[in-house]
């Protein structure tokens, strides 16, 4: 009975199924694209156990409108399959000689990658790091998540800051309350993505005057067609202090000043804003350049001059981040990805993803496996033939 | 050989030398009776690209009318003489009708005759206050959804601008550096006084005036000015104007087609008496190879001039499919006793080419690298390793569309032929599925090494990813016995429509880091190939009772029995 199972598991007709699953998933999960943000994408089709297809992704609106949907099973249960169908193969059928030694190692580099895409999967965080010329920043941040962030600047050394993350915010009429918060916080409208536009009649209900000058409209999720590629969410919130409204605030993370608030005397900075992680180092921008071809906009290479520092290494250096050049520091790497739209600062993305040199690998072993298999193959058939 | 097979053997090959030689024979150009030879070839520098102001008029003229000459009167003007026309702003200039115009709205929205397509300045001068305000309505919508209507009037002013900066002489920029690094090239309208500037409006009056002395006198003192200023520029420019007036690539296609012909003729009567069957193959060699020295040859000066690897863009990557197909193709033939592989190389290689062709009609191949893509490292390994991906998995598609033609509808894969073409192909889909996982891997290495992401589900990797699960799914199937040779072959032509659409499809789908240049007759074209790939396999599906070479599979199961 076992032994059926593990037959079953082991199957090549099991494995054929799996890879023509993973091209209709590939497929549509490219497709998708077009209407949805890659990000999205990828945790619906790539990321999931199950996925559904709606059939219009397959036709443009403009075309026709196609109602439907097919359920198909997601890139986490293809991968996790695959993996159990190659394990159980080399467990009942493969035998281990000499002949199937180039197959075993592409096998191995095969499950070594769904491994790695598993690990990046769970472990990698990325964020992005904006620093004007002449500054320094010690955070990254998350653009794909955000914070509200209630600061305390009583205190002459330090700050003092709590964050509420973007989970507990993201619906309407949510109430965070917690002990480390100086009052309650009211959600009365969550915008996932937003724009903000100046009103022609202040709106007098608002308690800041930025609240009472603009307003936020909600938008639909960024998807990299209609110009952004990047959510950016707005609030409106109404703050409590034991039972007692204290106002509405228009929190948005357009804005990038924090905005005040007074409890019982007390002076407090509220502002949504990216998610942000902060590091161990600091890195300071000296000089950031950008260079065009003469005579055309295409440009030719960005790059950073930054001077790293971490005290508790001892670190103080300068170097360059530029295209194809990152800067490996601290088990994370540093990428120039962006720039200030007048050039006037850098936009590097800070990656830490423990699972980085597992492809590395994987590629080496499948290849010299392929490599070591047909060549075998070939050459003894081109022998037997001559 | 025997004296038929010398005779039939020699006169194929005289065919393509006498194709080759006429074609590379220099013309010359009645025109103006000016010798515009030293003109041609003066460097410049254009969207970034030190070039021969040939290649500038050529390329301009191409993005205007879709042509590399203009014709006036019946007579054809070269692209360089048009360039001096503009530059001159002369009546000519503004009488040569170099605007082309498809879209029969637009025509009507301009009050233009819906009879022509080619449209001079002038015709255009009283609209240009129209074709401005209809391209900013246009600019307003975001890219992907603009209309055929739309994109045609942009692509107008676009034109109207090129035109509008080569009459101010803002483009291109003609002034060199004083020496090697010290500042950049300038146009003649920001460097007045200069030398070259002088020189330069001197040989366009020179030229307005059909005055031959002047135009030989001032183009020498001006070439003499960059050579002192910018050594080693003249003859790098000079080999280039070689190069465009050469045209080796359509050249080779037009080898391929013999290589074609002569192959596929030969081995369908590869039996004939006097064995003149086997004499055209051999001729399909020796042109191949004729073809692929001619290939290589553009190749290698692409490589020069740009001093980059082959394949940089989508036009490049066109060329260089075709060429890496020809001499794979060869070696198979060596080792098989169904010698198809050249014929399928050849297909795709004239294929290719002419992609190319038309994909190189907006203008300048050889444009600079965006600032990410800037890495000869990686453009030498992934971009050529998954390019090579490409093509073996055209040459094992092409070799899958002979199987199923001469299988269902002649008698030549009969027994034992039908097994040796599956084992062919099956060779060719190992070759391709090591080099596009290799080169998908490089893939994602690059993509680490410069934004940190090994894998990001872009549309170009994802296309690249299918094509390697293609070749496995073919793999697997055959080592599972679920498919013999037949199967093979009907999975390798849906591998052809697999990579057309990593090559092209996610182009079409406007997302992501790699979605560079794109037309709409593009989009018409691969679908003509994926339906007609749909239908070949619909009659590699045919019972095989049907099939005229329906002992194979029977030969197949006997030995495999």
């Amino acid at each position: 009975m076992a032994k059926d199972v593990l037959k079953a598991f082991a199957s090549l007709k099991l494995t054929v199924v799996l890879l023509v699953l993973s091209m209709l998933l590939i497929f549509a999960g490219t497709l998708a694209q077009v209407e949805s943000g890659v990000w999205t994408v990828v945790d619906q089709y790539f990321r999931s156990a199950i996925v559904r297809v709606d059939f219009q992704i397959f036709v443009p609106r403009s075309i026709a409108r196609i109602p439907g949907a097919i359920i198909l099973p997601g890139g986490a249960l293809i991968g996790a399959m695959l993996f159990v169908n190659l394990v159980a193969a080399h467990v009942s059928r493969f035998k281990y000689r000499l002949k199937n030694a180039g197959i075993i190692v592409v096998h191995l580099g095969i499950l070594l990658l769904i491994v790695g895409e598993f690990v990046t999967g769970i472990a990698a965080r990325e964020g992005r790091m904006t620093i004007l010329e002449g500054e320094s920043s010690n955070y990254a941040e998350d653009i794909r998540s955000c914070e509200l962030a209630v600061i305390d600047q009583s205190d002459s050394q330090d700050d003092f800051v709590v964050v509420v993350p973007q989970r507990l915010l993201s619906h309407d009429s949510a109430t965070i309350s917690n002990g480390l918060l100086p009052f309650e916080v009211r959600v009365d409208q969550w915008m996932g993505n937003s724009r903000i536009e100046r009103v022609s009649q202040p709106d007098a209900s608002m308690s800041t005057a930025f609240a009472q000058m603009f307003r936020a409209i909600p938008l639909p999720p960024a998807n990299g067609v209609d110009g952004g590629t990047v959510d950016v969410p707005s609030a409106y919130i109404t703050l409590i202090d034991s039972g007692h409204e204290l106002g509405r605030y228009l929190v948005s993370v357009h804005v990038n000043q924090p905005q005040q608030v007074r409890v019982n005397g007390r002076r407090y900075l509220i502002q949504l804003r990216f998610a942000r992680d902060y590091k161990p180092y600091r890195i300071e921008l000296i000089d950031f350049r950008h260079d065009k071809f003469v005579g055309t906009e295409t440009p030719r290479n960005f790059s950073s001059q930054i001077r790293l520092i971490d005290p508790e290494r001892g670190v103080d250096r300068e170097t360059i981040i530029k295209m194809n050049h990152p800067l490996r520091y601290a088990g994370e790497t540093l990428y120039q990805a962006s720039y200030k739209p007048d050039n006037s600062g850098t936009v590097l993305q800070v990656v830490r993803n423990p699972g980085w040199l597992i492809p590395y690998i994987s590629c080496t072993m499948v290849a010299v496996g392929m490599l070591f298999h047909f060549g075998r193959r070939l050459s003894s058939r081109g022998v037997s033939r001559s | 050989m025997n004296t038929t097979q010398r005779m039939v053997y020699f006169a194929c090959v005289a065919i393509s030398l006498v194709l080759i030689a006429s074609w590379l024979w220099p013309h010359s150009s009645a025109g103006t009776g000016l010798n515009l030879e030293n003109v041609a070839s003066m460097p410049v520098s254009d969207d970034g690209r030190v070039k021969p102001l040939d290649t500038v008029a050529r390329s301009s003229l191409l993005l205007l009318s879709g042509k590399q000459s203009v014709k006036v009167d019946g007579r054809r003007v070269e692209a360089i003489e048009w360039l001096l026309e503009v530059f001159a702003r002369s009546q000519n200039a503004i009488t040569m009708r170099v605007f082309r115009i498809d879209h029969p709205d637009v025509k009507a929205q301009l009050g233009l005759d819906d009879a022509r397509n080619t449209f001079s300045y002038g015709e255009l001068m009283p609209s240009v206050s129209e074709i401005s305000r209809q391209a900013s309505l246009a600019n307003q919508i975001t890219p992907k959804k603009r209309d055929p209507y739309q994109r045609q009037m942009l692509l107008l002013h676009r034109r109207l601008f090129v035109f509008n900066s080569l009459a101010a002489l803002s483009k291109p920029y003609v002034v060199p550096p004083r020496s090697i690094g010290s500042g950049e090239w300038a146009p003649v309208t920001s460097a007045q006084g200069d030398t070259v500037t002088e020189q330069f409006k001197a040989l366009i009056a020179g030229f307005q005036a059909r005055d031959h002395a002047t135009l030989e006198l001032t183009a020498a003192i001006w070439r003499a000015e960059i050579d002192s200023r910018q050594p080693g520029l003249l003859s790098k420019a000079s080999k280039e104007v070689w190069f465009n007036r050469a045209r080796l690539f359509p050249l080779a296609s037009g080898l391929y087609v013999l290589v074609f012909l002569y192959g596929s003729i030969g081995f369908i009567f590869s039996e004939s008496s006097g064995g003149w069957g086997l004499a055209l193959r051999r001729a399909a060699t020796s042109v191949g190879l004729l073809a692929l020295v001619v290939h290589t040859v553009g190749l290698a000066m692409r490589i020069y001039l740009q001093g980059r690897p082959p394949v940089t863009n989508l036009y490049s990557s066109a060329v260089f499919i075709g060429w890496a197909c020809v001499p794979i193709g060869m070696m198979m033939d060596k080792r098989t006793s169904v010698p198809l592989g050249l014929v399928a190389s050849s297909v795709i290689a004239f294929a290719t080419l002419i992609v190319a062709h038309n994909l190189g009609g907006s203008g300048d191949t050889m444009q600079m690298m965006q600032a990410v893509l800037d890495s000869n490292f990686w453009l030498a390994t992934h971009v050529v390793v998954i390019t090579i991906g490409y093509s073996t998995t055209f040459l094992a598609g092409i070799l899958g569309l002979a199987f199923v033609l001469l299988g269902v509808f002649t008698k030549r894969l009969e027994g034992a032929k039908g097994q040796a073409l599956g084992r062919s192909i099956y060779g060719v889909v190992c070759f391709a599925t090591l080099l596009s996982f290799v080169g998908t891997v490089l893939g994602g290495i690059w993509a680490d090494q410069s934004w940190g992401r090994f894998w990001g589900w872009d549309p170009k990797e994802n296309g690249a990813a299918l094509i390697v699960v293609m070749n496995l799914i073919i793999l697997h199937a055959r080592w599972g016995g679920m498919i013999r040779q037949r199967g093979i072959a009907v999975l390798a032509i849906a591998g052809n429509i697999v990579t057309a659409w990593s090559w092209f499809g996610t182009n079409m789908l406007g997302v992501g880091l790699h979605s560079y240049g794109f037309t709409d007759s593009a989009v018409f074209w691969i679908s003509v190939f994926i339906l007609s790939q749909l239908v070949m396999i619909g009659i590699g599906l045919l019972p095989m009772r049907l099939w005229r070479s329906g002992t194979m599979q029977r030969a197949v199961a006997a030995s495999t029995a």
